[in-house]
């Protein structure tokens, strides 16, 4: 073999940790189509940048120069001067596939395309599709995208995305690979509701270079991460992603997925029954349940499940404590829970005892616990009965269940019950905005709140998962 | 010739879908255990085997319950009927407890797969299969037959003798194995039945298929 030529500049692909290091802490990035025009999408990721508190080093590229947001603008990538770690694409799809090939002789290590009209775009994309990956064959950089809504990464305060769904995230254990952006904007939203830390989010795009394969494995072996959100609706390299998806959740670790898109039944198969009996939608899920992947049906269960694992606590086994200041939603959140194929077994005796001291003779201190809207006269009753309850021997999940909240002090006495055991304690909260009230004390914790008891049950079907037949 | 040579000679010379008797032969090879084959006596099975017709008892190719003459017989008569077949006699499988399907495919997303449950008309409920990565190593195997309704048809309903599950899961890694192996030059096995017998007496494949991947060049023209 021919010695590789090295009179001139190193001409070498980065890999992808090399690509997704510079990417995840950057300290140059170059926003190409960035624009004092409110609207276009590179004003958009300016700002966002900008207003996130992002540190490192911004340069607009726009070719009319001057000042952009306040920030002096490059005419165009090759002004720049040094390395750039990374250029985000946000132009029409022609100029961005300039940009691309300018950067093939530039020092840079990873391009984020947010520009659309490439094979997404059907017939008219084909002739853009065909350049793109002309350009990316030898290219000395990694590619996130295109047709994608960016990356997130709170803890270095990071933002580069067009989206203002992604905003207000704290740091902490989830990461998310989304090949939709926007169902990745809805998924962030609400974890950042409830508290739930994010360590970053990739947008996927296309998967032109990076793919959810190359995505999970970077991200997994991260030790921030605990657990990794996957909206996919096409497997490029499955069987690397069911692998990557294996060694994850073998070493502790969670992965929820949801995928997206019709699956074909047994298409091709005329000569034997395995073609019928193996359709797609039939092996995603042996697949994912062989790895060790809890596949949620849709997005918003999906965000469930999540909640459930980002708290980091595994039950010991399937039986269910459950209190509740109503009675008619204990009996939904156990039909649910019994359904999901827990227990909810009558508590130990001297729980049973402990609990009397709360609840009056119209309550139950069996299982389902009816507190009766009497507890409510004192704030720190409804936190007592649960650590009575999490600290029963024969309880291995307490749910607790309140609806409008009257004072503070019964928040923070719900999280003092949380920091009092170890179990996994999932709150069923159906009045928060009806409440005088924060959650801010159960959101720090990330303790997992549900407004309602199905989707309570969506977060105990996954911790379910993690007692399952997973070794 | 090993039977990786075998499976390159029939793609060498076209053939797309290998009949059960050369199946059988290749199955055999690798270790799983097939019927009788030309018993002197007891009561026999003859099939006519064909590459063009796979479904053998659409076409009245399957004659159950002979005797070894009977069957010589009607495998004659066979032959003259479907030229360029292979005539098969075997002992009759009928001491088994259940019967089981094991079929190996390329799945688009994944690569090679394993799947097996209930088989023989119990097909039908396609529910009751389970589905791994092919190679399924011994501890997989076994985990396939411990779960899903399957598991509880293997360990006897109702006071029926326990199936060799041992066996059926040796078979389940074996074919898995030799799948993976070669899935450039395979696109399909199936064994369906196996006739899996009371817990340590074994079980026998009665039926298989093997469909031949296209040739690389084929392959090319598809896309």
């Amino acid at each position: 073999m021919a010695e590789p030529n090295t009179n001139r500049m190193a001409v070498r692909r980065p890999s992808v940790a090399e690509a997704l290091d510079a990417l995840f802490d950057p300290s140059t990035i170059a926003v190409v189509g960035a624009s004092r025009t409110k609207g276009k999408l590179g004003q958009a990721v300016l700002a966002l940048l900008k207003s996130n508190g992002y540190r490192g080093k911004i340069i607009p590229v726009n070719p009319s120069g001057g000042e952009i947001e306040g920030l002096a603008a490059a005419r165009s990538l090759e002004e720049i001067d040094g390395p750039i770690d990374v250029v985000v694409l946000a132009t029409p799809v022609g100029v961005a596939l300039d940009a691309l090939e300018t950067c093939t002789r530039l020092d840079v290590k990873v391009v984020v395309g947010v520009t659309s009209g490439f094979s997404e775009a059907g017939e008219d994309g084909h002739n853009n599709e065909m350049r793109l990956r002309r350009i990316m064959q030898d290219a000395p950089f990694r590619l996130v995208g295109p047709n994608c809504e960016g990356v997130v990464r709170p803890a270095s305060d990071l933002q580069l995305t067009f989206s203002p769904m992604f905003n207000g995230l704290r740091p902490g254990p989830v990461a998310m690979i989304s090949q939709s952006g926007a169902l990745g904007g809805l998924m962030a939203l609400r974890l950042g509701e409830r508290g739930v830390g994010i360590n970053a989010i990739v947008s996927s795009g296309n998967e032109t270079d990076l793919t959810a394969a190359d995505l999970l494995e970077y991200l997994g072996n991260d030790p921030q991460t605990r657990v990794v959100l996957c909206y996919v609706e096409e497997l490029r390299d499955g069987r690397r992603f069911a692998e990557a998806a294996q060694r994850l959740t073998r070493a502790g670790k969670h992965v929820v997925a949801v995928k997206g898109g019709r699956s074909r039944a047994g298409s091709r198969a005329v000569e034997s029954h395995t073609g019928a009996m193996a359709g797609d939608d039939r092996v995603i899920s042996a697949v994912f349940r062989e790895t060790g992947v809890f596949r949620a049906r849709e997005s918003v269960a999906a965000v469930d499940a999540v909640t459930a694992l980002a708290a980091g606590r595994r039950p010991a086994g399937n039986r269910v404590g459950i209190i509740s200041v109503t009675g008619g939603l204990g009996v939904e959140m156990t039909d649910l829970a019994e359904s999901a194929g827990f227990e909810v077994p009558v508590l130990d005796e001297a729980t049973q005892t402990a609990l009397s001291r709360y609840v009056p003779f119209y309550g139950s201190v069996s299982n389902p616990v009816d507190l009766t809207g009497v507890v409510l006269a004192n704030p720190t009753y409804v936190g007592r009965c649960l650590e009575a309850v999490a600290a029963d021997p024969g309880v291995d999940i307490a749910i607790a269940i309140i609806t409008f909240v009257p004072d503070q002090q019964f928040i923070e006495a719900l999280a003092e019950a949380f920091d009092s055991t170890g179990k996994p304690i999932l709150i069923v909260w159906t009045g928060s905005a009806r409440s005088n009230a924060s959650g801010e004390a159960l959101r720090e914790r990330a303790v997992p709140v549900y407004d309602s008891p199905a989707r309570a049950a969506s977060g105990l079907s996954a911790l379910a998962a993690t007692t399952g037949e997973v070794a | 010739m090993t039977p990786r040579e075998t499976l390159e000679n029939w793609q060498r010379a076209g053939r797309k879908v290998v009949h059960e008797a050369d199946s059988k032969d290749l199955l055999q090879q690798i270790g799983i255990p097939v019927p009788k084959r030309d018993p002197a006596e007891g009561r026999c099975v003859a099939k006519l085997c064909h590459d063009d017709y796979p479904h053998k008892s659409d076409h009245g190719l399957v004659r159950l319950g002979l005797s070894p003459q009977e069957a010589n017989q009607a495998a004659t008569e066979m032959a003259e009927r479907f030229v360029g077949g292979t005539a098969l006699i075997e002992e009759m499988e009928e001491g088994s407890v259940a019967e089981w399907i094991i079929g190996c495919k390329r799945d688009d997303t994944f690569g090679p797969i394993v799947l097996a449950g209930p088989g023989g008309i119990l097909v039908e409920l396609i529910d009751a299969a389970e589905i791994r990565l092919a190679p399924a190593g011994p501890q997989t195997a076994e985990a396939m037959v411990n779960s899903g309704p399957g598991a509880r048809l293997l360990a006897g309903l109702r006071g029926a003798e326990p199936a060799d599950k041992g066996a059926l899961a040796d078979l389940i890694s074996r074919i898995s194995v030799f799948f993976a192996e070669n899935a450039d030059l395979i696109s399909e096995i199936e064994i369906n039945p196996v006739m899996v017998r009371a817990d340590g007496k074994g079980l026998a494949a009665a039926d298989a298929l093997i469909v031949l991947a296209p040739k690389a060049n084929e392959q090319e023209n598809l896309t």
